[in-house]
């Protein structure tokens, strides 16, 4: 999947001409991060209902994103700090 | 002249307004610059030079503007001007002063970065935990930034391109080939966990 994910954005640059399935490959990221346009959403969501490989690489990425937002565990802020900060800029 | 700028401010009336509007920023902020760093000494020296600096400058911040924002893209040059230089973890290669070299392939995290989480195995929800953290750590830090700055911290891309200096053009095209050399990293272990879609 990555490598055909990777030939595909290559192959873009190459022939200057997109596919749908290229076309959608690039909007994936606006798409989970909510930065496409609407126009991008309509055209994105018609074509993952009818493309089942586009609609796996969707939900991949959106597994991805969800993978670092939701699993990636926060450092605690040592208590020492907010003590230090206060006290170098008095 | 406004009656909010700093200027006409007492240190007092400062001070507040400082710790106010900046202070609560601290958590994201010190989160940010552990996984810049990958050292809790060096994020906690990082943060205070941050502070600093957004002290001195404080007069020329707007109130209620993004302060978040602001102070992030503080963290990240002082991370990349001064702070990498003396840094105990070998400076790593800056993506952008390669970005155009590497354009068209695929750039693999030049070294494997260990994780030093804390390796508590409670849950199946730390077990991810740890490698997301890992498999993010070995990634090169200005992949690693755009993943932070974008899933962690949620800043839109415009944002991004202002902390990050860059045109948003590279900020979706950083975040595409860190994603991509993310993935690469977790696929694996991703499919073991019962996660292949």
């Amino acid at each position: 999947m990555e490598a055909k994910f990777t030939e595909a954005y290559q192959k873009v640059a190459e022939e200057g001409k997109e596919t749908d399935c290229e076309k959608v490959a690039k909007l994936l990221n606006s798409m989970v991060d909510d930065e496409a346009s609407a126009e991008e959403q309509t055209f994105f969501n018609s074509h993952i209902e009818e493309c089942v490989s586009c609609f796996e690489s969707h939900q991949k990425q959106k597994l991805l994103k969800g993978l670092v937002s939701g699993h990636l565990k926060r450092v605690i802020v040592p208590e020492s700090l907010v003590l230090a900060i206060k006290a170098r800029i008095q | 002249m406004s009656e909010q700028t700093g200027k006409q401010l007492s240190k007092e009336e400062k001070d507040a307004r400082f710790e106010a509007e900046l202070l609560p920023v601290l958590d994201p902020l010190y989160n940010f610059a552990y996984r810049l760093t990958l050292d809790e000494d060096d994020a906690n020296d990082l943060v205070q030079e941050t502070y600093l600096k957004a002290y001195r400058f404080f007069d020329y911040f707007e109130q209620g503007t993004n302060a978040k924002a602001w102070l992030f893209r503080i963290l990240k040059n002082s991370f990349i001007n001064e702070f990498r230089k003396k840094s105990k973890q070998p400076a790593k290669v800056d993506y952008s002063e390669v970005e155009g070299y590497y354009n068209s392939e695929d750039v693999e995290g030049e070294s494997g970065v260990a994780t030093t989480t804390d390796m508590r195995t409670e849950s199946v929800q730390d077990l991810i935990g740890d490698e997301v953290a890992s498999a993010l750590n070995a990634l090169p830090v200005d992949f690693r930034t755009v993943i932070i700055l974008c899933d962690l911290e949620g800043f839109t891309y415009e944002e991004m391109a202002k902390i990050l200096d860059i045109p948003i053009g590279t900020v979706r095209s950083r975040l595409h080939r860190a994603r991509n050399s993310l993935k690469e990293k977790l696929e694996k272990y991703a499919k073991n966990m019962g996660y292949n879609s």
